[in-house]
C-alpha cells in the first residue's frame, strides 16, 4: 500500500489521543484508510440508548474527496436508507478538504438528532415522518431496541 | 456573433468554402453589406457566361441593367436569388416558410455567450457599484440570471453578498474544523490581504505538511500552502460553481485562480459554467449535435414550435459549420419525417439486433460470382470487379433495367415475400422492417460517403480554376451540387421510416413512394455525376448539373410535403404494436 498522507495519519492519532464524545474510529490492521465507527445515539432523539455501527472509507484523493461512510446497523431514520447510504450535503457537494473524518460524525451524530425529512432519501420513511412524526419516532425508537443495543 | 434569418446568410454561406475569404475579409468580417461588394467583380462575368450559354433559365435582365443598384439588403437576397436560380432554393423557403412562422435564431458558442455576459455585467456595473469580478460571481452564482439576481439584490443586498462570497460576514467564521494545534489562523489577527504570499515552515491544514512554500488566502485568513490549493482548484473547475474558500464561504474570483493555477484557468471555470447554464436553458439554447462541433443555436422565442409540431413541420436550424439538425429532438435534419417518427424509428433500430444489420447493410455478395462486396462511393450502379457483372446495389437485380426504365428499387415487394413466408405474420412485417431498414441504412451509408466527397470537392473547385481558368464563384455550382446531393439523400433516408409507418394500402402512400422513387432516381443521378472527375468533363457537363441538382431540389421538396400530408391525415403513425 502507498504510503499513508501525513494527513491522514494526524487525523488517526487525534482521534484515539482526544476521541469525541460519544463516537469511536478505529482504523482496520489491514487497511489505515478503512475506520471502523460506532456512535451513540444522541440523548432525547429516538436513537438514545442506541449504539450504531457505521464503516467509514478515506478514497485515494481524501482529502480533496469526501469520506464514504455507511451505516452498518439497521436504523428507521428519513436520511438513511435501507443500504445505510446517509443523505448529507457534506459527505456530497458540500464537502470541503478543511473539514475532517471527526466533523464528519460529528454531523452524522446531528442527523440523528434532527431528521431532515424534507429532503428525504428513504422516501417511505419520510413520508412517514411527515404525516405521523409521533407514530415514525415510535417505529424509530423500536428499531433502536431491535437492532442497536449496546 | 452572428444575428442570422435565413434568407440573409445564404449568400455569405457560400463564401464559407472559399479559403481565402477569410483572410480578405477578416476587417470586415462582420458587416453583411461589405460582403456583397466583393462578388461585384464576378457579377458581369457570371451574367455573360450564363447567357453565353443560351441557358434555359429565364435571367431577367432588367435585374443588371441598373448600375447604380444599391448595395443595401435587398439587393442581397435578389442577388442571391439569382445565384441560385437554376436550383430554385426560393422553392424551399416557400413551403418551409409559408405555412410557420420563420425561425430566427443566433449561432453561438460558449465564448460569444460568456462575453454577451461580460456586456451584461457592464451594464449592470453602474446599478450595482462594484468591481466587475464581484459581478460576475454573482452572475454565475445565480446562473447568469440578471432578474433573479436584482431581485434578490434589492431585497437583501448586505445577506447576498455574504452567502455568495462576495464579502465577509462580520462575524469571524468559528475555527471548529481547524486541526487545534495549528495555530497559524488565531495569530495573524491583523487585517489579511489576499493572495499569495511566501512561508517558511508553514504548517498546513489540509496535508498536514510542514514545509516552506507559498501559500494563498483571502481576506478569511484561513491559508492554505499552494499545492493543496491547486489540487482543490483543480478539481472544481469543470464543475462550473463558484468556488469558495476550503473552510468559509467567501468566493475566490477569476483573478485569484488564475493567480494560483497560472494563466487563463479561470476561463475553463467560466466555460464549463456557461455550459451548465446551457444545458439548464435548453429550451432556447443547443448544442449542435455533431461530433466536435462547439456551436450553440440560440432561439430567443420559442412560441412558434408549437406550431411547427402541429403541422408535423421540424424546426431545422443550420449552424456554423454547416450542420443541420432538429432545433427539437437535436437529430440530424429529418424531413419528410417529423420528430415523432424519428424517435420511434432511431429507438427501433436500436432494439434489432444491430450486428446483423450492420454486417448486412455492409457487404452484400455478387449476385452473381458471390464474392463479397462493400460499397465505398458513387451511386447504385455496381459493376463486379472480379466478374464484371453489372447490377444494383439495393436490389441485387441486373442493372440493365435500372438505366432507363423506370426505378423500382424503393418498392417494397409484398408478393415476393409472401411467396416465402405464408401465414407467419411476425417474420412477416420483421421482413418488412428489415427491408427498410436495410434501404435506410444504405442511404446513410451513401451519405456519409458523399460527405467525405464533399470534402474533396474544394480541390476540384481549385482544379477548374487552375485547369479551366474558371472562377471560383462559377465553380461553386459543384459546391452547390453536393450539397444538395447531401440534403436529398438525407431526405431520402428519413423518408423510408416514412414509408415503414405508413398504412401501405392508402393511395397517399402510394403517392409517397413514388415519389420516394422519383427522388431516389434523382439522386443516383447527381450522384454518378459527382463521380467525374476530369475538369474539362465537368466544365462541359456544367448544365447537367444545374439541371439534376435543380430537379433533386424540386423532387426533395415534393417528398417532403407528401410526407407532411401523410403525417397530417394520420396515414403514417409511428406505433410499435403493429409490428411487434
Amino acid at each position: 500500500m502507498a504510503s499513508l498522507p501525513k494527513r491522514i495519519i494526524k487525523e488517526t492519532e487525534r482521534l484515539v489521543t482526544d476521541p469525541v464524545p460519544g463516537i469511536t474510529a478505529e482504523p482496520h490492521d489491514d487497511n489505515l484508510r478503512y475506520f471502523k465507527v460506532t456512535i451513540e445515539g444522541p440523548a432525547g432523539s429516538p436513537y438514545e440508548d442506541g449504539l450504531f455501527n457505521l464503516e467509514l472509507y478515506l478514497p485515494d484523493d481524501y482529502p480533496m474527496e469526501a469520506p464514504k461512510v455507511r451505516f452498518l446497523t439497521k436504523i428507521y431514520h428519513p436520511n438513511i436508507d435501507r443500504l445505510g447510504r446517509i443523505c448529507l450535503d457534506i459527505l456530497k457537494t458540500n464537502w470541503s478538504p478543511a473539514l475532517q473524518i471527526r466533523t464528519v460524525l460529528l454531523s452524522v451524530q446531528a442527523l440523528l438528532a434532527s431528521p431532515n425529512p424534507n429532503d428525504p432519501l428513504a422516501n417511505d420513511v419520510a413520508e412517514d415522518w411527515i404525516k405521523n412524526e409521533q407514530g415514525a419516532k415510535a417505529k424509530a425508537k423500536e428499531w433502536t431496541a431491535l437492532y442497536a443495543k449496546k | 456573433m452572428t444575428q442570422m434569418k435565413l434568407p440573409a446568410t445564404t449568400i455569405s454561406r457560400n463564401f464559407i468554402d472559399n479559403p481565402n475569404y477569410e483572410k480578405e475579409h477578416s476587417e470586415t468580417n462582420d458587416s453583411p453589406n461589405t460582403s456583397t461588394f466583393t462578388l461585384t467583380d464576378d457579377i458581369p462575368n457570371h451574367r455573360d457566361s450564363l447567357i453565353n450559354q443560351d441557358s434555359e433559365f429565364e435571367i431577367e435582365d432588367f435585374m443588371y441593367s441598373d448600375d447604380d443598384f444599391e448595395y443595401d439588403d435587398d439587393y442581397n437576397q435578389t442577388y442571391d436569388s439569382m445565384l441560385t436560380k437554376p436550383v430554385k432554393r426560393s422553392s424551399k423557403k416557400e413551403l418551409s416558410e409559408g405555412a410557420v412562422p420563420n425561425l430566427s435564431y443566433e449561432i453561438l458558442t460558449t465564448q460569444d455567450i460568456f462575453e454577451n455576459m461580460l456586456a451584461r455585467v457592464d451594464h449592470l456595473q453602474p446599478i450595482f457599484n462594484m468591481p466587475r469580478e464581484d459581478i460576475l460571481l454573482l452572475m454565475q452564482h445565480y446562473d447568469w440570471n440578471e432578474e433573479r439576481l436584482l431581485e434578490n439584490w434589492t431585497e437583501r443586498m448586505e445577506e447576498l453578498l455574504v452567502e455568495i462570497g462576495v464579502s465577509q460576514a462580520d462575524v469571524r467564521p468559528t475555527d471548529i474544523n481547524v486541526v487545534k494545534d495549528t495555530d497559524e489562523i488565531n495569530t495573524s489577527e491583523t487585517k489579511i490581504e489576499r493572495g499569495i504570499t511566501y512561508k517558511e515552515g508553514f504548517n498546513c491544514v489540509i496535508c498536514c505538511e510542514e514545509k516552506d512554500t507559498q501559500t494563498f488566502s483571502l481576506e478569511c485568513g484561513h491559508e492554505y500552502c499552494i499545492d493543496c490549493y491547486r489540487h482543490y482548484i483543480e478539481d472544481k473547475l469543470h464543475s462550473g460553481n463558484v468556488i469558495t474558500c476550503m473552510d468559509c464561504t467567501l468566493a475566490l474570483k477569476n483573478i485569484d485562480i488564475d493567480s494560483i493555477m497560472g494563466h487563463n484557468s479561470s476561463k475553463k471555470l467560466m466555460t464549463s459554467s456557461i455550459k451548465s447554464f446551457v444545458q439548464k436553458h435548453n429550451k432556447n439554447y443547443r448544442w449542435c449535435p455533431y461530433a466536435d462541433c462547439k456551436c450553440i443555436i440560440h432561439l430567443s422565442d420559442t412560441s412558434s414550435l408549437a406550431e411547427y409540431t402541429r403541422l408535423h413541420y421540424s424546426p431545422f436550424v443550420q449552424c456554423d459549420t454547416d450542420h443541420r439538425f432538429c432545433f427539437n429532438c437535436g437529430f440530424e435534419t429529418h424531413a419528410p419525417a417529423d420528430c415523432n417518427v424519428t424517435n420511434a424509428w432511431v429507438k427501433k433500430a436500436k432494439k434489432e439486433s444491430d450486428n446483423l444489420n450492420w454486417v448486412m447493410s455492409h457487404t452484400k455478395e455478387c449476385p452473381k460470382c458471390e464474392v463479397n462486396i462493400e460499397k465505398d462511393g458513387g451511386c447504385n450502379h455496381m459493376k463486379c470487379s472480379s466478374c464484371k457483372y453489372e447490377f444494383c446495389w439495393i436490389c441485387e437485380g441486373d442493372w440493365a433495367p435500372h438505366g432507363k426504365a423506370f426505378y423500382q428499387c424503393t418498392l417494397y415487394k409484398n408478393d415476393e415475400n409472401s411467396k416465402k413466408t405464408q401465414n407467419d405474420e411476425l417474420s412477416k412485417t420483421m421482413k418488412k422492417y428489415t427491408f427498410y431498414y436495410r434501404v435506410f441504412n444504405e442511404h446513410e451509408i451513401s451519405a456519409k460517403l458523399d460527405w467525405k466527397l464533399g470534402q474533396t470537392i474544394g480541390s476540384k473547385v481549385r482544379a477548374l480554376q487552375e485547369k479551366m481558368d474558371v472562377s471560383w464563384i462559377e465553380g461553386q455550382f459543384l459546391t452547390d451540387s453536393i450539397k444538395i446531393l447531401n440534403e436529398g439523400r438525407t431526405a431520402l433516408k428519413w423518408s423510408f421510416p416514412v414509408a415503414f409507418y405508413s398504412d401501405a394500402s392508402h393511395n397517399l402512400t402510394k403517392i409517397f413512394v413514388d415519389n420516394q422513387s422519383l427522388l431516389s432516381k434523382a439522386v443516383e443521378d447527381l450522384s454518378e455525376l459527382l463521380q467525374i472527375k476530369e475538369p474539362e468533363e465537368i466544365m462541359k457537363k456544367r448544365l447537367e448539373f444545374y439541371n439534376k441538382s435543380g430537379y433533386v431540389e424540386n423532387r426533395m421538396y415534393a417528398l417532403m410535403e407528401c410526407g407532411r400530408d401523410l403525417l397530417c391525415k394520420g396515414i403514417c403513425k409511428p406505433t410499435d404494436q403493429i409490428f411487434k
